[in-house]
This record gives structure tokens, sequence and C-alpha cells, in this order.
């Protein structure tokens, strides 16, 4: 049988344009930065097996997996909670691909791969918050949301994994967000439109933040 | 003469505050031949039909607060007759004609205003849809045109034709349909069943039913005492189930929050009702200037007349499609209605398993439009015990025999029709 | 409304999306058509307290066991649904 060679790319490659957008005047209040060629893996545990995951997350990570909405990180992974008794791998290069994870959790989960289905937007900046407040029910003041707090909620009708990375070297907050591919572009405008008040420093990058 | 420009201008001088009722706020008698459950325009259209065609004057309307005060006084005021499957068609355009002469027949101005229903398309799926359905409309009797962009254009200027997620394409017209004044049409068959003899008793709630030996109804149980009656009908929708309930009854119904918006008013802007095809807003606009207009129902089931911020926000972004320029209208009030939702989204008209109890129910979001239609049915089948020929199809059994009218397919899932 | 969800926190309503009544159980196989009929098309519209199934499909995708009341909207308790996650499914 012939090997298929599949050409991946970022569902905003064709949308995104590196620069600045919206006010000019002012330094930009929001950076939105994609960040491309992740290794995301949906966990699932099975009917009945939400202890074993637990033990075999430990195993596989060397830290628990989150079992409440927030995320947990090591040096080449996050974890981040997507729901009862599931949540995502989150890392780059290799290291937790589905091959090697479904060994892992053969006996307590359910894997998909969500690789290259996700889009992956960080938003920073002094005006995040009041960018995503645009969008977003939430409150994400520090005091409710803070550092590694994560969501499952919708922003502008379309589902999104929320959660708050580690702060920027200059203390600024860092949200990301996962958003299905084919959703991606339509939030991406919807983004840009609500962050164009502000300024925006558009880019993207292959590492994680 | 009762009302004449010359009472008119009378009545200004007191700031139009003296008018009087032109019904009897009558108290109740020990027995009527008909009780009619629910002052609604259902419960008084059925009362007015009852005594001017079928000559049964010996009627009593009972309402458990003031006439107009539920769903009657709670809608959009849009009447139209564009439906698509047997049993809907005949019967609305039943209804319709009935609007087209309701001002001579009640001798009220219930400002029936026939400026036209457009359905906008916004696709060519949506486009084959609605020619399909005005051919049915057509076929039927009904008249219906199908509208290309540029006559749309030119009929509504103002909309957004550069929207790239929704264009406007063409809209299916039905021009005789349009909006009447709802309290007025209260007040109308008010007006004109008391004039015949109809008893109107408000402040008057259903609490039980009277049965005799053989479970035939013989009256109601009210909190202004026993009222006895040959025949009961129900004409309560939002409410159906509870009353229902009193006599042993279960439905095919749900009850839940429809909700209605209208503006501040505006200078004369949308000629006609229309309609969002890629979402769910309908809008008119009052002869006050306030854009009136609604969309779906909130979801839940709910007996409470109000609904949530949700459906708020899927409305007024519907509006916003349309209509970018309305952005900075402000809202002026909100309410909601209790409706009826049946397994199939259509009607029930008919008979009850208890003998003596007739049942007018599950209309869902489209009654007001039914209003004279269904009082005439709702008084046929009273007044003959028999189907009238255009409700035939609304039977309460037709979910049994699997006989249901699905104008949108969706199933027994009514927070979806 | 807002819902209390048992595994977000409190979240607006529009994440939610309601099924309806939770009492009546899907009728066995080989039941009688009045038993299927019962199901499928009767319902009891509880005015008052009433327990129901939402979908939290806006957010972390669990079924939810609700108890509102029809009349105020009130919500006195809010529960994952049997065989949520990787929860057993009840008897």
């Amino acid at each position: 049988m012939a090997e298929f060679s599949w050409l991946s790319r970022s569902p905003l490659e064709h949308v995104l344009v590196v620069g600045a957008h919206g006010a000019r005047d002012v330094a930009p209040g929001i950076s939105l930065t994609e960040v491309r060629n992740f290794d995301l893996i949906q966990v699932m545990a099975r009917r009945g097996k939400g202890a074993e995951l637990a033990n075999a997350a430990k195993v596989r990570f060397g830290m628990a997996a989150p079992d409440l909405p927030k995320a947990v990180s090591a040096s080449d992974v996050t974890l981040i909670w997507s729901g009862p008794d599931q949540f995502l791998v989150l890392s780059k290069s290799g290291k937790h691909t589905i091959d090697i994870l479904s060994q892992a959790f053969s006996q307590s989960a359910s894997l998909s791969d969500q690789s290259h289905a996700r889009a992956l937007i960080s938003v920073s900046g002094a005006k995040a918050r009041a960018m995503l407040a645009k969008l977003s029910s939430l409150d994400l003041h520090p005091a409710a949301f803070p550092i590694y707090a994560a969501a499952a909620t919708s922003i502008d009708h379309t589902s999104v994994n929320l959660w708050r990375g580690d702060d920027r070297p200059d203390g600024q907050a860092v949200f990301n967000l996962l958003v299905f591919a084919s959703f991606a572009e339509s939030l991406w405008h919807t983004m840009l439109d609500s962050a164009a008040e502000y300024g925006v420093d558009i880019g993207y990058s292959g590492e994680l933040g | 003469m009762k009302y004449s420009i010359f009472s008119l201008a009378r009545a200004a001088f007191s700031g139009h505050k003296n008018w009087q009722r032109t019904w009897r706020d009558a108290s109740p008698k020990d027995r009527y031949d008909v009780v009619i459950i629910g002052g609604g325009g259902h419960g008084l259209a059925t009362a007015w039909f009852l005594a001017s065609e079928y000559g049964i004057r010996n009627v009593a309307v009972l309402e458990k607060g003031w006439i107009g005060s539920g769903n009657a006084g709670r809608n959009t005021t849009i009447i139209r007759s564009n439906y698509g499957l047997p049993g809907n068609t005949g019967f609305y355009e039943l209804s319709m004609k009935l609007w087209e002469r309701m001002e001579q027949d009640l001798n009220y101005n219930t400002m029936v205003s026939q400026r036209g229903v457009i359905n906008l398309y916004h696709s060519d799926a949506q486009r084959d849809a609605y020619a399909r359905r005005g051919n049915t409309m057509r076929i039927n009797g009904i008249d219906a045109e199908l509208l290309d962009l540029a006559a749309v254009k030119k009929m509504m200027p103002f909309l957004n034709f550069d929207n790239a997620r929704f264009p406007v394409q063409g809209g299916l017209l039905q021009r005789r349909g349009g909006t009447a004044r709802h309290d007025a049409v209260v007040w109308g068959y008010a007006h004109a069943a008391s004039a015949l003899g109809v008893d109107i008793i408000q402040n008057c709630e259903v609490t039980g039913f009277g049965r005799d030996a053989n479970g035939k109804v013989t009256g109601v149980e009210t909190s202004r005492g026993t009222i006895g009656a040959g025949k009961v009908g129900m004409a309560v929708a939002g409410s159906s189930s509870r009353v229902a309930a009193m006599a042993g009854l279960r439905l095919p119904i749900e009850s839940h929050v429809l909700q209605a918006f209208v503006s501040e008013a505006i200078k004369p802007l949308i000629p006609n009702v229309m309609t969002f095809g890629a979402g769910h807003f309908y809008v008119s606009q009052s002869d006050k200037g306030g854009l009136v207009f609604g969309g779906d129902i909130d979801g839940y089931n709910s007996y409470a007349q109000r609904g949530n911020m949700p459906v708020m926000e899927d409305v007024c972004e519907g509006g916003m499609a349309l209509m970018p320029m309305i952005g900075r209208v402000r809202l002026l009030r909100q309410w909601g209605g209790i409706m009826d939702m049946s397994m199939d989204g259509s009607p029930i008209i008919d008979k009850t398993p208890v003998d003596g109890l007739y049942l007018n129910a599950g209309w869902c979001y489209g009654g007001f439009k039914a209003t004279p239609g269904s009082g005439l049915v709702f008084a046929h089948l009273l007044a003959r015990d028999e189907l009238h020929k255009e409700a035939a199809r609304f039977r309460l059994d037709r979910f049994r025999r699997g006989a249901v009218i699905d104008e949108k397919g969706v199933g027994a899932q009514p927070n979806l029709h | 409304m807002r819902i209390v969800c048992p595994f977000c926190g409190e979240r607006e309503l529009g994440e939610f999306t309601c099924l309806g009544d939770a009492k009546p159980l899907r009728p066995a196989a080989g039941a009688s058509e009045d038993e299927v009929f019962d199901y499928v098309y009767l319902r009891d519209n509880i005015a008052g307290e009433a327990s129901e199934h939402w979908y939290h499909g806006g957010g972390c995708r669990a079924w939810l066991k609700i108890t509102r009341n029809t009349l105020t909207h009130e919500i006195s308790s809010v529960e994952p649904a049997a065989g949520v996650g990787a929860r057993q499914v009840a008897k």
C-alpha cells in the first residue's frame, strides 16, 4: 500500500497577517499569537475507569491530571481539564503522541488525536481582559481566574478550551485558547474586531508558551 | 352613534381617559349551554361565532384575569397564511379570509393591515424550499410571490445586502399577510359577542370540573362559584395541561416561554412584516413607530411570563444581521408569553375523551393569526359535535395514529418546533 | 437564569440546552404501543418544581439533572446525570 504523507498546515495560515492591526497611535494593548505544530491528545476515561486513568496519568506524566477546571504543567507537557474524567495533553516534538499515549492508557481511557483538529491562540497584553470580556461571559479577574485556571466554555457561540498560562516576563497575563480548526477563522476575525481598538500585535510561533 | 369624529374630538378633551367599555362585565349565572374557559382572542372569538353563526347565545367566557391578559396581549400581531402542509394550509387561509372581513363582521376597528409578509431567503436551497412553499400555497388558492433580489432591493432598500455570510437573495411574499391590533381584536370580539348576549366573566378562575356519574362534564368549579354547563370548551393555550389535568387528562403539550420585543419609536422604515431566513427573527413596525419583533422560544419549559438573555441576544443579532443601522435603537420593552408547544408544532381542536369537554390547544407560537379561524372551527365543534372540514386534521388522536402535521419535521421535541 | 455546573461552576444560560422532563424512562423493548405512545407524546408539563435533563454543550459537555421551578425559574439543585464522565450508568 502506498504511504500517505499528510501535509499539515495551520487553519489560520491564510488569514493570519503578521504585524500591527487596528489602532496605530497607541502601543499595542493586545498580542495575538498563534501557536503552530503541537501535539494534542484528548484523553477520556472509559466507563468505571476514572481512578485507573488517574493512576496511569500520574505514572506517565509524573503529576496528577487535573480533576477540576485547571491546567497543570511539567517541562514537556501541559494537561488541560476538558470535562469530567477527561483532559487534553498538549506537547511538542513528538514526546506525547497518540502512539505513545495509547499504550500508557490502553486499559483505562479512549484517546483521540486532535493535533491538527484545533488551533491554539495565545492572547496577552495590557488589554487582554478587556478584549476577552467582550466575547466571554467568564470572570477573568486574577482573583477568579488565576494562573493555570482552565474552562471549557463558549466564545461567540464557538466552543473553546481556555486556560491561563504562565505570565509573560513583563507580568502580563497569558490566555490560551484551543478552538476547533474549522471554527478558528471565524473566531480569529471576531477576536481581531474586538481587539482592534486597543492596537494588536499579531504573530505566530512554533513554541508553546 | 357611539364612534364618530365628534366622539373622538370630545374624548380628546379628557385625554381619552373616559372611553366606556363596550361590553358587559357580567357576573356568572347558574348555568349556560356552553362555557368557554379562557378570555383570550380564541375564547372570545369562539363565543362570538357560537352566537352569530350557530345561534347559541347562552354562552359564558370565563377569564382568570382580565380579557386579553394572556397571549392575546403578548404577541407580535402578525397575520399570514403561508403554511405548507395539508391541514395547516386550508385552516390558516380560512383564518386569513376571516381577518379580511373582521372589521365589518364585528363593527370594530381591529386595525387589520395587509401590508404583506415577506420571508427572506439567503441560499439557493432556501429559495427552492420557499418556491415549493409558494407553489403549495398557490395550488391551494393562497397568494404567494417569489421575489428575486432586485425586487427585494426595490421594496426594502435599507437591508444589508452586503452581508457575506447570509446574503439576501430574495423572498417569498404573501401580500395579503400583515398585522392587526392585538388588543383591539380581543375588545372587538368581546364587544360583538357581548352584544349578542354572551356573558364575559373576568376574575373567574376555573378550579375544577363538575362530573356526573358517567363522567360527563356538568360544569365548572370556579373562584366565583359553581357554573353549570351543557358543554365546556377549553381555550387556555399556555395553561392547557394544567386545566386538562383537572379533568384527569394528560396532553401532548409542553409549556414554553416566547419573548417579544418593541423598540423606541423611529421614523417609518419597515413597510411590511419580514423574517430573516438565516436565523430566527421577524419584525414589523407599529403605527407608533416602534419596531415590534421576536424570534425563537427560550427552549426550556416555563410558566413564568418572562424569558432570559440568550434569546434576547440571538434575536437582536438576527435584526442586526439584516439591518445594522438599528444597532443604536434602544429596546423599549420586552415580555414573555407562555406557548402551548405541541408535539408536532400544530394545534389541537377536538373533543376530549371526557364527555362534554372540548379542547382548543397546542397553538405553539402561531396562535394570534389563527384567532378568527380558531373561533369559527371551535364554535363549529361545540355546536355540531363534529370537526369543521378545515380543522379535520387537528385531532387529538393524530399522534397515536401517526398522522402528525409537522411543518418543521423535528418530531416530538417541542422546544425545537 | 444562570446554572451552577457541578464541574465548571456558575455559567450563563446560553451554554446549556434543555432536553426536558427527566422523569419519563424509555420503555423496555417489547413494551406495548400504549407505553411507547405515552413516553413519546404525553407530558406531565409540570407547573412547579420539576426534574429536568440539561446539557452543558457550550462547556464541559456533561449531562446534568436539574431541579427547577417552572413557575419561577428558580433552580434548587444541579447534579451530574447518571453516566456522566466515567461513572456507571444507573439501571
